[in-house]
């Protein structure tokens, strides 16, 4: 089978929803999907880019087809002071019926090498503890658990929390 | 006490190498630094930063035994969910031992709140260490939540010997 991983286009954003929402229903969070389209193509082919995608398409049967999109990875530089830049892969999805074809794999090797060719110290991500699959896949090529060898937490505010932290204090 | 709050510029590198590697020896991993003032310089102040800066200043009256004035920072930069979009992420934050309980750091973190929503972010995103007490429970008094303790939520990290086998794959 013949597929393709290239650059994320404009174009390419209904099926990188479509691909977003499939992963968080994989992780039964669909409802928490709140992006648009129009936030997408804002956020990511604008000025200022806060991410960048890559996907994978699979050439249809025939060669009239359209070729389908099967996978993709979004990322971002981040940035941690005591090594410098890493890459950040944000989402990272292989669809169901074309896993196990070294699809996933090769959006890993090109991701890696992207990484390295940016002088990043290293390729950073979070995984749910129970999601088994994917835990091993990446233990299995060298990752460390980071919240379990070194007890890191990650927190967050939303945006209710957010607005009331911005707001002038009463000092 | 009187203190201002302002974002950084090239000539606050030499400060922030300093309180990063005072925050690396708070967390017990100073020999984990490679970063310098030099790569700060770099990568947070040429044409695409990879971070931005706040610093917490005092008057030259309350400067330390050392002299200096610059006596808190956070570094920042802009990240993204794929599920509620445009993010800010706050990778350092951290006040000198002898000016703390007096707002900077609520009033560090506030600014990078504001920062984040004038762009557009919906979330606040940061780690910090499970054993750290008095910061945890500083974050939880401020309204954010555990995601690792509520999402089960394990940050991953693949580097060194690993990345390049990975790359070769």
């Amino acid at each position: 089978m013949e597929y393709k991983l290239r650059k994320a286009e404009p174009r390419d954003v209904p099926d990188i929803l479509r691909l977003v929402k499939e992963l968080a229903k994989y992780e039964e969070m669909e409802h928490q999907v709140t992006l648009t389209e129009k936030e997408l193509l804002e956020d990511g082919f604008g000025d200022t880019p806060f991410y960048h995608c890559i996907i994978t398409e699979i050439q249809g049967q025939n060669s009239s087809e359209d070729p389908k999109v099967v996978g993709f990875a979004m990322y971002y530089f981040t940035y941690d002071p005591w090594v410098g830049k890493q890459l950040y892969l944000e989402e990272f999805y292989v669809m169901d019926e074309y896993r196990g074809l070294g699809i996933g794999s090769g959006i890993l090797r090109h991701l890696s090498n992207l990484a390295m060719k940016t002088r990043c110290t290293g390729m950073m991500f979070v995984v749910a503890e129970n999601n088994e699959p994917s835990v091993q896949f990446y233990k299995r090529r060298g990752a460390e658990d980071l919240s379990q060898e070194e007890g890191w937490r990650l927190f967050r505010f939303d945006k209710d929390s957010l607005v009331k932290m911005a707001a002038p204090s009463e000092e | 006490m009187d203190f201002s709050i302002r974002a950084a510029n090239l000539d606050d590198c030499k400060d922030i190498a300093r309180m990063i590697m005072e925050l690396a020896e708070y967390e017990k991993v100073s020999d984990h630094v490679k970063v310098t003032q030099k790569d700060l310089e770099q990568d947070g102040f040429s044409k695409n930063p990879f971070f931005h800066g706040i610093i917490a200043e005092v008057p030259e009256q309350h400067k330390t035994k050392e002299g200096h004035t610059k006596i808190g920072y956070a570094l920042y930069f802009y990240s993204y969910s794929s599920w509620s979009g445009r993010a800010i992420y706050m990778e350092d934050l951290y006040v000198m031992p002898e000016f703390r309980g007096k707002g900077v750091g609520k009033a560090l973190m506030s600014k990078v709140a504001q920062l984040g929503l004038a762009a557009g972010c919906h979330q606040l995103n940061f780690t910090v260490l499970n054993w750290n007490k008095p910061s945890m429970d500083f974050y939880l008094s401020q309204g954010c939540f555990d995601v690792t303790a509520t999402m089960d939520y394990h940050c991953m990290r693949c580097e060194g010997e690993a990345l390049k086998h990975l790359a070769q794959l």
